[in-house]
């Protein structure tokens, strides 16, 4: 009897070590507890020799999350003892400790937080790719991943689980459907998601007024642009209008507002996950709005930013925080964050993307979340700690009323929040009429798909079409068509 | 004067002694070679064993397989490859004779100021740069350089009036002053420790070497180029040697003053390679090990060419 119960535990034990709920360590620590040590040894033993990889996360993940109880009920001293051995450590995308200043604060009052800040420059993940490798993570929980650039990769190495045997329903359901759809790949949420922003259209009034331009955000490209010219001309400011270079800021965005269905399944690429289409006639006519946007912009417009790997701190950002430029693209919280050191801070207004006539009128979003690792510990503290974050009443009043450090305008993934702001308005909200504007773009914007290639795509793409842009190559459809071709070859090498 | 016969055992135990102590020294090496095999032996093994195969970081599913020589075949046949080799060389070129020349006068210089206090003051003032760690030196230069709010092009639009900012020099990103503009941050970076090199070089000249020359109706311009040169020679064969192989594999500060855009002249072979590795794609590390080593033989060779250059003359 006793020796059944010993190979129960023992297999229950290498289950759930085979799917990376526990480490080899943890494996070797409950079988000794069990009195099964040298047995738990052997079967190491026999686990060792080709290492096998670990399966894709996508297809491990259920057997796991149903293999969780079973491994807590036949060994609970290992489980506790895994569960506790470390604090919560949850590891944040510098910047958003950077916007969110209210964030320790939450971390003191949540308790037994070790918050770190993560190594993830320019978007690399390769620390948690590398650590995923040994079955082992220092952290529990990513907070700054973004669907299109880096989850892909995470799923693809196995370094994350999906949100969904440790997210309680009820959050689940309160996520707006489009947010949790980006967040989401084969109908499991691997990025529980926190801010929202939303490409769209701001304007310095202090300098349109100057131009003698009306109060109002342009409508379409050809009075946006009109407008921008204006304001060269007038000598109101020193440029006209900005935009920041990089395609999931710029195209992406201005092609969406002329249609969404830019995207295609490329012949060979296993993501099955659609990419950018390059050559679409509307992805060549935002690249035409781009270059008449250029000419009325500051000279180094397309340069590389000063942080992050060039991501960052971005030539359109320096040009609309210094006043000198009149409209800009990008997303709200980025002129919200510049406006705040205006001389005028009251000048800024916040409007949709402007429409091509007769297009689609759509915009980009995208959402900042949480990624789960999958061999980090403490999985449902790291769910309880991000419903509790997400749904910080005092975090979304600093983001969208501000505070003296900063003003990110970030806003809320949850419907539950806009109904009982719709219901009492908070003193915050009506200080800020942009945010029902820029909330408004939600439903007719589209997130980029979750290519693995989703952000590389423009990274690669982008040294091909700015030969259009900077005036190397005349035609923009030869320029596109070459773009889509090195993305395409791209792909399929990687596969 | 009395003289002693060692015992056999004596003898042997004093043996044991010297050869002990002889030995024990290669104790002492122990710690270095864990180290440099842990950390430089291995990871040169690893990445030319990975070179020869198809290993992608992210498959993590898929078999690596050896796939011979194809990667290097392919990064000879790769553009990005060529161009980016091409990039660290027009780099190397211009930031070598910066890196020796200017130290060397400088060194000349404050080798000749005569009060000990003030030499000393002149080298602290030198040395400061070269004490600021390498992201500071590359986001102050950033801002030196910014287009819009940089003070190089503040001075030559608001103060001097040579431009205006539609047209003022682009310091970054892609333009053709990018280059240049890195190497004059890189000279000024390395500037005191570059001059303590020729210092210490000028320090062991002797002094009546010097004043013979003199005697013998030497000028300076004499002086430099028949005595203070050659003796200088290894030191400088030392900085271009050092030097030649970080300028080539440059990467933080082009990275920084440049992202990850190909198209910019700071996309060398090293940013393609790190690229490769930790960003693109599947994150086929076997392809960028085999860019790695083919950037390192080439480098390897030009070193051996500046050995030979700088070989020791006196001795022919």
């Amino acid at each position: 009897m006793a020796s059944e119960q010993q190979q129960e535990i023992q297999q229950v034990l290498k289950r759930a070590m085979d799917q990376g709920l526990i480490s080899r360590r943890q494996f070797l620590q409950a079988m000794a507890t069990a009195g099964l040590g040298l047995a738990g040894v052997s079967v190491l033993g026999a686990c060792a020799a080709p290492a096998a990889p670990p399966p894709a996360a996508a297809t491990a993940v259920p057997a796991a999350a149903t293999a969780v109880p079973a491994a807590a009920t036949a060994v609970p001293a290992a489980t506790t003892a895994s569960t506790t051995e470390r604090l919560l450590t949850p590891t944040f995308y510098q910047w958003i400790m950077d916007l969110h200043p209210s964030i320790p604060d939450f971390n003191k009052s949540f308790g037994d937080v070790n918050a770190q800040i993560a190594p993830v420059e320019g978007f690399n993940v390769a620390r948690f790719v590398a650590e995923a490798k040994n079955q082992e993570s220092t952290w529990d929980v990513y907070v700054g991943v973004t669907p299109f650039v880096e989850m892909g990769d995470l799923i693809k190495s196995g370094a994350i689980e999906p949100w969904d045997p440790y997210i309680p329903k009820e959050v689940l359901d309160d996520m707006i459907p489009s947010i949790r759809e980006e967040g989401s790949i084969d109908g499991k949420l691997y990025s529980w998601p926190f801010f929202l922003d939303i490409i769209v259209q701001a304007y310095n009034s202090d300098i349109t007024n100057k131009a003698g331009i009306p109060d109002t955000a342009p409508v379409d490209w050809d009075e946006y642009l009109a407008n921008a010219k204006k304001v060269l001309d007038s000598g109101a400011a020193r440029y006209g209008a900005t935009f920041d270079a990089h395609g999931w800021r710029s195209l992406a965005p201005i092609t969406h507002s002329i249609s969404t269905d830019v995207y295609y399944m490329l012949e060979g690429d296993k993501s099955g996950q659609p990419l950018f289409d390059f050559e679409h006639p509307a992805a060549v006519q935002a690249l035409e709005i781009m270059k008449q946007m250029l000419d009325l912009s500051s000279a180094n417009a397309l340069q590389p930013g000063a942080t992050d790997g060039g991501v960052n701190q971005t030539p359109d950002e320096v040009a609309f925080g210094a006043q000198n430029v009149a409209y800009y693209v990008k997303y709200q919280n980025a002129p919200l964050r510049f406006a705040q050191r205006w001389t005028n801070p009251d000048a800024l207004r916040i409007g949709a993307l402007p429409k091509a006539k007769g297009g689609a009128g759509s915009t980009v979003f995208w959402t900042t979340g949480a990624a789960l690792f999958k061999y980090g510990k403490n999985k449902e503290k790291a769910a309880e700690y991000m419903k509790a974050l997400t749904y910080s009443p005092q975090i979304w009043k600093d983001s969208i009323g501000g505070t003296a450090a900063s003003h990110p305008g970030q806003l809320p993934p949850y419907t539950s929040i806009y109904n009982e702001w719709k219901a009492n308005p908070p003193d915050f909200l009506t200080a800020n009429p942009w945010v029902q504007v820029v909330f408004g773009q939600l439903p007719i914007a589209k997130a980029i798909p979750n290519n693995p290639f989703g952000l590389n795509q423009f990274v690669i793409g982008q040294p091909i079409w700015e030969t259009y842009l900077k005036g190397e190559e005349k035609d923009p459809k030869v320029a596109m068509a070459a773009t889509k071709k090195a993305v395409a070859e791209a792909v399929l090498k990687a596969q | 004067m009395a003289s002693t016969t060692l015992s056999p055992a004596v003898a042997r135990a004093h043996a044991r002694r010297r050869t002990l102590r002889e030995n024990i020294n290669w104790l002492f090496v122990i710690p270095a070679l864990i180290f440099f095999i842990g950390y430089s032996l291995y990871p040169i093994i690893q990445v030319f064993a990975i070179s020869f195969t198809d290993y992608k970081y992210l498959n993590v599913t898929d078999p690596t397989h050896f796939i011979g020589l194809q990667n290097y075949i392919d990064a000879l046949q790769d553009v990005k490859f060529q161009q980016g080799i091409w990039r660290a060389v027009y780099f190397t070129i211009l930031f070598l004779p910066g890196v020796i020349f200017i130290p060397l006068f400088v060194a000349i210089l404050v080798d000749r100021v005569k009060n000990r206090r003030l030499a000393t003051i002149y080298r602290v003032i030198l040395l400061i740069p070269a004490v600021i760690p390498g992201p500071m030196i590359f986001i102050l230069w950033r801002w030196m350089y910014d287009y819009e709010i940089g003070p190089i092009n503040v001075i030559l639009v608001d103060t001097l009036h040579l431009f205006t900012f539609r047209n003022a020099p682009q310091w970054v990103g892609d333009s053709p002053l990018s280059i240049p503009a890195i190497a004059m941050m890189e000279w000024w970076w390395g500037l005191g420790y570059h001059t303590m090199f020729f210092l210490a070089g000028l320090a062991s000249i002797p002094h009546e070497m010097t004043e013979a020359a003199r005697v013998d109706g030497a000028n300076e311009w004499n002086l430099f180029w028949k005595v203070t040169l050659p003796r200088l020679r290894p030191i400088m064969l030392i900085l271009v040697v050092l030097r030649f192989g970080t300028a080539m594999a440059v990467i933080e500060e082009f990275i920084i003053m440049g992202g990850l855009n190909s198209a910019m002249p700071t996309y060398t072979w090293t940013v393609y390679m790190w690229h490769t590795a930790f960003s693109l794609g599947s994150w086929p590390q076997g392809y960028a090990a085999a860019m790695g080593w083919l950037g390192a033989l080439s480098m390897l060779a030009v070193v051996a060419f500046l050995f030979w250059v700088f070989r020791d003359q006196d001795s022919k």
